[in-house]
């Protein structure tokens, strides 16, 4: 007797079920797919009891024919390809043919569909087997009807969560649609109430601004960046701001959503020395990369994709992301309006819902401390723009949020080196730099600018070269402590690439005999026994972990402090010198080193308005 | 108190105490300038407490007596007086009134008794030196000391008073300066000095150059007194380093060079230098030597200069600004710098110089990048 057989048709398709369709949230999702690879311009789910009791997703979108809708039920059944060479750039959601089959395999299923207004189809299916097809009017579109789900599949069932978690993850998947698809009219209403209604949105920010209220969607920096075929596009958190909330991620796709830890640990590579170490952004970006440059047919859900050439589009990210932080609207702002309010529409309305904190995401392991920095590596536009962007008046970058941003950005490249404008800068304290801008009043802190100038120029001598160094008359002799002639030992090749050139005379004892210059009222001496001091038992695996520690240590210490008194060319040639990094508005330590305070917020507290 | 004195002279003897007056002072009465009579007329005296300036005027005096005034608005007075004597009376221990012509003027002053007493320097055994060297002195070094706090001997100048000559070294760690001129008897002893520069500077513009100065040593201040005019000064404490270990003796390779081309081809250099360390490559080979400079982000820039240079081939990189300075200060039309290696100190001297003064500069090189 042969003990290999083919599986029976039901079964089979119980078991190709369980890859697509694994809880109720996998099922809303490949309904809503289905609704809008129909080409719907709104859609209305429905669910109760978590997805446990029932799915309703009904669409207007293109609607089948009876033929049609008895056809889409089989197994590989599909409209969206015909040919294998199809699979190479599908542009729809599905192309398998598996989702509701799969679906209806699993559950008592209806159908309910018209491609005209009048007469339509009505289909039952019960665990896969049509038990009944009727004529029922409707308006054009598809409903699907979806009840006890995994009632004959009782491993499945027993894996169900409480109604409460399974609810959750349905919202998280809704809610991934939406940010993917903005503008499609979407409701989801949970046991009869309506818990997210959302308009058709112009771009992301005004669909994030529906999910999670307007104020949010604003204090989001907007990222617009194209790098050879791969368009970046979306929302990022401004540094001040990351930690202080949920972290939420949303990485699409050519419009489709994914999971992907490599493109997340990309962007937040960008915000490396922006913020504190351990700290994650939430970032919402979208790619857009030619379709031959990605295979999306690698997941059963569809949920991770496959790069043909993963490294670039990492660059792609980073570099994006990068640039986007180097703006100056990437500040802290002063009071409860945020600079850049142009880019998220009019007439949001209060969040409709609150999502958790994002269910949908592998943790990942970003740890930062992968990757190469390279400051020539960032765009060399970030400048220029920065020279508008700080000191011409009714700039376009400022209001360059969605759709404007692409042309200035690329234009801006090849001018790196233009004379940047210097507004009249007042010090306030002995502690910041105050000038006067088109959108507001700007105070720069003068010791975390200093640092990141320094930081940056620091990291250039440790990556590739070296600082210029000043040989002294009178050498300085330091006694350290035994852990501090470690650490110098520890480090002696990248300090004299640094400009610190020494050697040991016995004991713990060293003698410098040239040193950087990096400012006129340097301290060689006490920078340098500080940045041992703080050095003192480091252990940095990796090198550029260890160079961005010890660049950020001594820029640190060799910053101007605040309390010191700057003449006028010494603000002038501070700002100039910041303007030139590539993320002048965040320091080493993930603080800000520009906040800037509105005429909006000034005129509020005037009650000028 | 109450004296008459001529306009010009209250502007003459405002103008040399006005700058020792300080602009910003939590200290009130330091805002002040003291006046007081004397047998031949009136002393005014302002200080900063690091320095003290006090210059005498004739006036006609009718009663002895003394009291501060605002220091700037004496001033401004003075300026706008029309050219009358001015009387000047006191009434009580503040109020001051100033009348010249029809103009009349009430001010409110401080009691002389909260003006800072002037630190007691003795003049009984006191240097006797022509003001025309020590301004010598002082122009061709006070350019080099040290304007970073980390280090305060190095914010001093350090003068050396020995029984025939004397010299004055400035350096800042990167560069030095150092200037000799014989004297002929001094004085007192053998002393070593270590000055504060805005002393130095004041010295300069008080004391006409024909003038003779006597000075003397407090125990930590110095005083320098013509017949009128006498300026105090703190002074700074501790060992001067060793800067004479440092002069390269064994430099072996000079170079003569015509000042105004070198500081030229510097200045063409340092356009295009980094703005922090105006880096720039010196290479010097028979009869020539050539400049050029790299800056990222910036450009590059080269220029070359025909030289009196007989010695090895040497690349050497310098902080063109230090160069410009020192050549600034350098008296004679050709310069004579003397090489050793990339990593040790270079020398500027004049050259062909019939001055008996002897004027030496150093500069540390910048390490070379390839």
């Amino acid at each position: 007797m042969p003990t290999v057989a083919v599986l029976p048709a039901d079964v089979a398709d119980q078991i190709a079920a369980g890859e697509v369709v694994e809880r109720p949230a996998s099922a809303v999702k490949e309904l809503i797919e289905n609704a809008l690879d129909a080409g719907a311009s709104a859609v209305d789910v429905e669910i109760f009891e978590g997805g446990r009791a029932g799915v309703r997703v009904s669409d207007d979108g293109s609607g089948m024919d009876r033929a049609d809708a008895l056809l889409a039920l089989q197994r590989h059944a599909t409209s969206k390809i015909r040919r294998a060479e199809d699979l190479v750039g599908v542009q729809s959601f599905g192309f398998r043919g598996e989702a509701l089959p799969a679906i209806a395999s699993v559950s008592h299923l209806t159908l309910h569909t018209a491609a005209e207004r009048g007469p339509g189809t009505a289909v039952r299916v019960v665990g896969g087997t049509i038990e009944r097809t009727e004529e029922a009017p409707r308006q054009r579109g598809t409903t699907v009807d979806v009840t006890r789900l995994f009632q004959n599949v009782p491993a499945r069932l027993k894996f169900m969560r409480s109604a409460r978690t399974e609810w959750r993850a349905v919202a998280d998947a809704v809610t991934a649609i939406a940010l993917a698809r903005p503008s499609v009219h979407m409701t989801l209403s949970h046991d009869g109430r309506r818990v997210m209604t959302l308009p058709p949105a112009p771009t992301l920010r005004a669909r994030i601004g529906a999910v999670w209220g307007a104020e949010y969607a604003e204090s989001l920096l907007a990222v617009h960046d194209t790098h050879n075929a791969t368009t970046v596009t979306g929302l990022v958190e401004r540094p001040s701001d990351v930690g202080t909330r949920a972290r939420r991620i949303h990485i699409a796709v050519n419009g489709r959503t994914i999971r992907d830890a490599g493109l997340v640990r990309a962007a937040e590579a960008a915000y490396r020395s922006t913020i504190p170490a351990g700290l994650r952004p939430s970032l919402m970006l979208e790619l857009t990369i030619p379709a031959d440059a990605v295979d999306v047919n690698v997941h059963p859900a569809k949920a991770e994709v496959r790069f043909r050439e993963r490294w670039p589009t990492e660059r792609a990210v980073e570099g994006a992301v990068r640039r986007a932080l180097g703006v100056l609207s990437s500040a802290a702002a002063v009071g409860p309006r945020v600079w850049n309010g142009g880019g998220a529409g009019a007439g949001l309305g209060a969040p409709a819902y609150e999502a958790g904190p994002w269910n949908g995401v592998p943790p990942d392991g970003g740890n930062g401390s992968n990757g190469d920095y390279d400051p020539r590596g960032a765009p060399n536009g970030v400048g220029a723009e920065i020279l508008r962007a700080l000191a011409s008046r009714g700039d376009p970058l400022f209001e360059a949020a969605d759709a404007a941003g692409a042309g200035a950005a690329d234009a801006s490249r090849g001018e790196a080196a233009t004379e940047i404008a210097v507004p009249p800068l007042v010090q306030l304290r002995r502690t910041y730099l105050m000038f006067e801008h088109a959108e507001g009043v700007v105070l720069i802190d003068q010791h975390s600018a200093h640092e990141r100038v320094l930081y940056e120029r620091f990291m250039g001598a440790l990556e590739g070269g070296s600082m210029a160094s000043q040989h002294l008359l009178f050498p300085l002799t330091l006694h350290l402590s035994a852990a501090a002639a470690d650490a110098f030992d520890t480090h002696r090749a990248l300090f004299s690439r640094l400009g610190f050139e020494a050697e040991g005379f016995g004991g713990h004892t060293v003698v410098v005999h040239s040193v950087p210059s990096p400012h006129p009222r340097f301290d060689a001496e006490r920078c340098l026994r500080e940045t041992l001091d703080a050095l003192t038992g480091d252990r940095q695996p990796g090198t550029a972990a260890r160079h961005e520690r010890l660049a950020a240590t001594i820029a640190c210490k060799a910053a101007i402090k605040a309390g010191e008194e700057l003449s006028p060319g010494e603000m002038r040639s501070l700002f100039v010198a910041l303007a030139r990094t590539t993320l002048p508005a965040h320091d080493v330590h993930g603080r800000s080193t520009v906040v800037r305070l509105p005429w909006e917020e000034l005129e509020r507290r005037f009650g000028r308005r | 108190m109450r004296f008459t004195i001529s306009r010009e002279k209250l502007q003459e003897g405002l103008a040399m105490v006005a700058a020792s007056i300080p602009s910003k002072t939590t200290l009130p009465v330091l805002a002040n300038i003291l006046i007081e009579t004397t047998d031949k007329g009136i002393r005014l005296s302002g200080t900063d407490l690091d320095i003290a300036v006090s210059t005498e005027v004739t006036a006609d005096v009718e009663v002895a007596g003394a009291v501060t005034i605002p220091a700037k608005k004496l001033t401004e007075i003075a300026r706008e007086l029309m050219p009358s004597p001015v009387k000047v009376a006191t009434a009580g221990e503040q109020r001051v009134t100033l009348e010249c012509g029809q103009s009349k003027f009430k001010l409110l002053g401080i009691p002389r008794d909260e003006f800072p007493t002037f630190p007691s320097v003795r003049f009984a055994d006191a240097w006797r030196i022509r003001s025309a060297d020590l301004h010598q002195l002082i122009s061709h070094t006070v350019f080099a000391v040290s304007t970073e706090e980390s280090r305060p001997i190095l914010n001093g100048v350090l003068w050396e008073l020995r029984p025939d000559h004397m010299r004055m070294v400035a350096t800042n760690g990167h560069r030095l300066a150092k200037m000799d001129v014989p004297i002929a008897g001094g004085g007192a002893g053998s002393s070593d000095l270590i000055v504060p520069p805005k002393a130095l500077d004041q010295v300069r513009r008080l004391f006409p150059a024909e003038e003779d100065l006597e000075i003397a040593r407090g125990e930590n201040h110095l005083g320098f007194r013509s017949p009128l005019t006498s300026v105090f000064t703190r002074l700074i404490e501790g060992p001067y380093p060793p800067y004479d270990r440092v002069i390269p003796r064994d430099n072996d390779k000079i170079a003569i060079i015509d000042k105004a081309s070198l500081s030229g081809a510097l200045r063409r250099m340092v356009i295009v230098a980094s703005d922090q360390t105006h880096r720039i490559r010196m290479s010097l080979n028979t009869g020539m030597v050539k400049f050029s400079v790299q800056t990222p982000d910036l450009g590059e820039a080269q220029d070359e200069l025909a030289i009196r240079y007989t010695g090895d081939p040497l690349d050497i990189g310098f902080n063109a600004s230090y160069l410009l300075e020192i050549l600034r200060n350098m008296p004679t039309e050709d310069v004579r710098l003397t090489f050793k290696a990339p990593d040790n100190a270079a020398t500027i001297e004049p050259e062909g110089w019939s001055d008996p003064a002897k004027y030496l500069c150093l500069v540390m090189p910048l390490r070379l990048v390839d």
